[in-house]
C-alpha cells in the first residue's frame, strides 16, 4: 500500500441557517459545543449524514453501478479459495453454489461438452438464472460465510443475512457497524465532522400559546403553553471522502467515481429536517470549497477558533469565507503542501463582492465544481 | 532515544477506554489505544493487522488546554426495518488541546511522522466524527518522553493562556518507567483492534504536573482561589 495514490476529497461548506432547531438533544435544546472558549451551535455528524444519505439514495440508481454477472458462483468460489487455500476448485464451486442457493439466488448448472464428447470431459458451468448485481462486499460476505462454516453447513437465514446485510454503495460510503454480526462491519470511506457555527451563538426561547378551538366563550385562557428553544447560525460543515477506500469497498473504480459525484452533491444540498415545519429553515450553502488532496484530509475548522466577527458590511458568511481561504493558504504554505485541485463556489453575493475586492474570486457553478473534483478523482483513480 | 510530538486539537475529541453499549464515555486525556489506532491508520494497517510494535512504544500526553465535557444525545433508526435503535449518549472533550508523545528509535519515528503527514486512512481524534483541527506532527525531539514533556513549549490558545497564572501547571500522564511508582492502572493498551475480538491490556501510568512560564498570564502575587477552577 503506498501513500502516493492517496486521494482525499475535502468538502468545506459555509451555510447560514435562520432561526431553527434542526438537531436537538433529549431536553429539546439545539445541540451546542464550546469552541474557542465560546458556545457554538452544533449539528451532529450523524444528523447531517442521515440527511445526506436520504438525498444520496434518491439521486443514485444503484443498479447502474457495480457489476452485473451470471458468473457469481465462480467469483465466490475464487474468494473462498483465497480465504481457505486448502479447498480445491470443485469443492469451492459446490460450496459457492450452496451458499448462493441458500441466500435465495437461483443457480443453474449447465453441462458443457468438451471437444471429444466423452462423459469424463464434461465440464459443469454454474450460472445464476439471471444477471445479478452484487457489490464486492456482498460477494465477500457470502464467501466468508461459506468458507468459515463448520463442515460447510450454514442455515438459509445466515446466507440471506449475508446477502441483505452486505454492502450497497451507501454502505461502502457510510460504513456499517452491526454489533451482533461484526463480520458484516464495513469501515466507512467518508468522514463527516460535526458542523459548528463560526461565531458565538445564543439560544433563544419562543414562548407559545395554543388556543383550544372548542373552549367555552367565557374562557380567555390558552389550551396549552410551552417554549421552543432555537438559534440561528452560520455553520462550517466539513466532510472528506477517501476515494481509494471507497473503490476498495465497492470493488470498482468507476462506481467509486460515480459515488463521489453523488456524495458531493448530496452533502452540499442536504439539510436535517428537525422542526422544519416550524421554522421553514432550509437554505443553501453560501460558500463551498472542494479540494482534492494527495497528502492528508485537512479540516479547516481552526480558521474559526477565534469566533468570526461580521465584516465592515455586517456579513458573517463573507468574513468567514475570507478567513477560511486565508487559513487554507497559510496551512499549505507552512507545511509545503498543495491540493491537487481546489475549486470554490460562491453563492452569497456579499461574499462574492468581498472576495473580488481581494482578487480571490474564482467562483464557478455547482455542476462545474462537482465535475472538477470528480475528474481529478477519476484521473487519480483510473489514471486517464 | 527520540520522541515524536503530536498536537491533538480540534472542536471535539473522544478518548474512550471503558466505553460499552449505549454510553460512550471519554477520558479527559487522550488514550494510548486511540493514538496507537491513529498511527496504525496512518500506516494503512487494517483492524485485523498486528499492532504490537506500535503498542510497545512508550506513550505520554500533556494537557495544553483542558477543554470541557460535551454530551451528545444520539438517536438512530435502522434503515432496513425503520425501527428505532436504543438511544445512546456520547461524550466528547470539546475545545481541548493536547500534546501526545511517542518515544522510540528516531528512524522508526521518522517513518511514523511521514505516515501521519500522508496517511493511508483519514485520521481522527478517537472517533470518526472528530477530524483533527491541525496537521498533528510538531516534530521529533532528541531525548526521552520525560525530557519532551518538560521542554516542549506550551501550545494553548492565547485566550486560554490569559486566564492562567504566570506560573502555569500542565497536567501530564505517561507510561510508567521501570523505576516509577504507578499512579493508576488503565485498560488502554490495544492488543487487537479486530472487530470480532477487540482486546485491551492494562498499563501503569504516572500522572504529574509540568511547569511552564506564562508571560501573558494573571499575576499571582495574591492567593487566587479561582485558579484551580480554570481562572476567571
Amino acid at each position: 500500500m503506498t501513500h502516493s495514490d492517496n486521494t482525499f476529497i475535502d468538502i468545506h461548506v459555509l451555510q447560514t441557517v435562520p432561526p431553527s432547531c434542526i438537531n436537538r438533544d433529549d431536553t429539546g435544546s439545539p445541540k451546542s459545543a464550546v469552541y474557542g472558549g465560546v458556545k457554538r451551535a452544533r449539528v451532529s455528524s450523524q444528523a447531517w449524514k442521515r440527511a445526506t444519505r436520504s438525498v444520496f439514495r434518491d439521486s443514485l440508481d444503484e443498479s447502474e453501478l457495480g457489476e452485473r454477472t451470471l458468473k457469481l458462483v465462480d467469483r465466490i468460489a475464487k474468494r473462498i479459495r483465497d480465504l481457505d487455500p486448502d479447498r480445491d476448485e470443485t469443492a469451492s464451486v459446490q460450496l459457492a453454489n450452496k451458499v448462493l442457493s441458500a441466500s435465495g439466488i437461483k443457480v443453474k448448472v449447465e453441462k458443457k461438452k468438451t471437444k471429444d464428447d466423452s462423459d469424463e470431459n464434461t465440464a459443469e458451468e454454474h450460472k445464476t438464472g439471471y444477471l445479478v448485481f452484487l457489490s464486492r462486499a456482498q460477494i465477500e460476505a457470502l464467501a466468508e460465510l461459506a468458507a468459515n462454516a463448520p463442515d460447510g453447513e450454514f442455515s438459509k437465514s445466515e446466507a440471506q443475512k449475508a446477502l441483505k446485510g452486505a454492502s450497497s454503495i451507501d454502505v461502502a460510503l457510510f460504513g456499517r457497524m452491526i454489533a451482533d454480526a461484526p463480520e458484516l462491519n464495513v469501515d466507512a470511506a467518508c468522514q463527516v465532522s460535526h458542523a459548528i457555527s463560526v461565531h458565538e451563538v445564543v439560544s433563544e426561547f419562543d414562548y407559545f400559546t395554543a388556543v383550544d378551538d372548542n373552549a367555552p366563550e367565557d374562557n380567555a385562557g390558552a389550551g396549552m403553553i410551552g417554549t421552543v428553544e432555537f438559534n440561528s447560525s452560520t455553520l462550517y460543515r466539513y466532510a472528506t471522502i477517501d476515494a481509494v477506500r471507497l473503490s476498495e469497498n465497492l470493488g470498482s473504480k468507476e462506481a467509486a467515481v460515480r459515488a463521489v459525484d453523488a456524495f458531493i452533491r448530496a452533502f452540499i444540498l442536504s439539510m436535517p429536517t428537525g422542526k422544519q415545519n416550524t421554522f421553514a429553515n432550509r437554505t443553501r450553502p453560501g460558500f463551498v470549497m472542494v479540494q482534492v488532496r494527495s497528502d492528508q484530509p485537512t479540516n479547516l475548522v481552526g480558521a474559526f477558533e477565534d469566533p468570526v466577527r461580521p465584516d465592515a458590511d455586517g456579513g458573517v458568511l463573507s468574513a468567514a469565507a475570507v478567513e477560511l481561504l486565508e487559513f487554507a493558504e497559510a496551512g499549505d504554505k507552512a507545511y509545503g503542501t498543495h491540493p491537487v485541485i481546489d475549486a470554490e463556489m460562491v453563492a452569497d453575493p456579499r461574499a462574492l463582492k468581498m472576495l473580488r475586492s481581494k482578487g480571490a474570486d474564482s467562483s464557478i457553478g455547482l455542476d462545474e465544481l462537482v465535475s472538477t473534483a470528480v475528474e481529478a478523482t477519476r484521473s487519480r483513480l483510473v489514471g486517464e | 532515544m527520540s520522541t515524536l510530538v503530536l498536537e491533538l486539537s480540534g472542536p471535539l475529541q473522544a478518548w474512550g477506554d471503558e466505553s460499552r453499549f449505549v454510553r460512550r464515555d471519554t477520558r479527559m486525556l487522550p488514550t494510548k489505544s486511540g493514538v496507537v489506532g491513529l498511527l496504525a491508520a496512518a500506516l494503512g494497517r487494517r483492524r485485523i493487522d498486528p499492532i504490537e510494535d506500535l503498542a510497545g512504544l512508550r506513550f505520554g500526553v500533556r494537557q495544553e488546554q483542558p477543554g470541557e465535557l460535551v454530551r451528545d444525545f444520539q438517536t438512530a433508526i435502522d434503515w432496513r426495518t425503520g425501527k428505532a435503535k436504543p438511544l445512546s449518549q456520547r461524550y466528547y472533550v470539546g475545545d481541548a488541546k493536547f500534546l501526545a508523545f511517542i518515544e522510540g528509535d528516531s528512524t522508526l519515528l521518522e517513518g511514523l511522522a511521514g505516515a501521519i503527514k500522508s496517511p493511508v486512512f483519514p485520521l481522527y481524534l478517537g472517533r470518526r466524527a472528530c477530524p483533527p483541527g491541525t496537521r498533528l506532527v510538531l516534530g521529533i525531539r532528541d531525548g526521552d518522553i520525560e525530557d519532551a514533556i518538560e521542554s516542549e513549549p506550551w501550545r494553548a490558545s492565547e485566550r486560554y493562556m490569559r486566564t492562567q497564572p504566570r506560573d502555569a501547571m500542565l497536567l501530564y500522564s505517561r507510561d510508567a518507567g521501570p523505576y516509577d511508582v504507578s499512579d493508576e492502572m488503565v485498560r488502554d493498551v490495544p492488543v487487537s483492534f479486530d472487530p470480532r475480538n477487540r482486546e485491551y491490556a492494562w498499563r501503569s501510568v504516572v500522572h504529574g504536573w509540568s511547569r511552564v512560564t506564562n508571560p501573558e498570564g494573571v499575576p499571582s502575587d495574591e492567593h487566587d482561589v479561582m485558579q484551580l477552577l480554570g481562572g476567571i
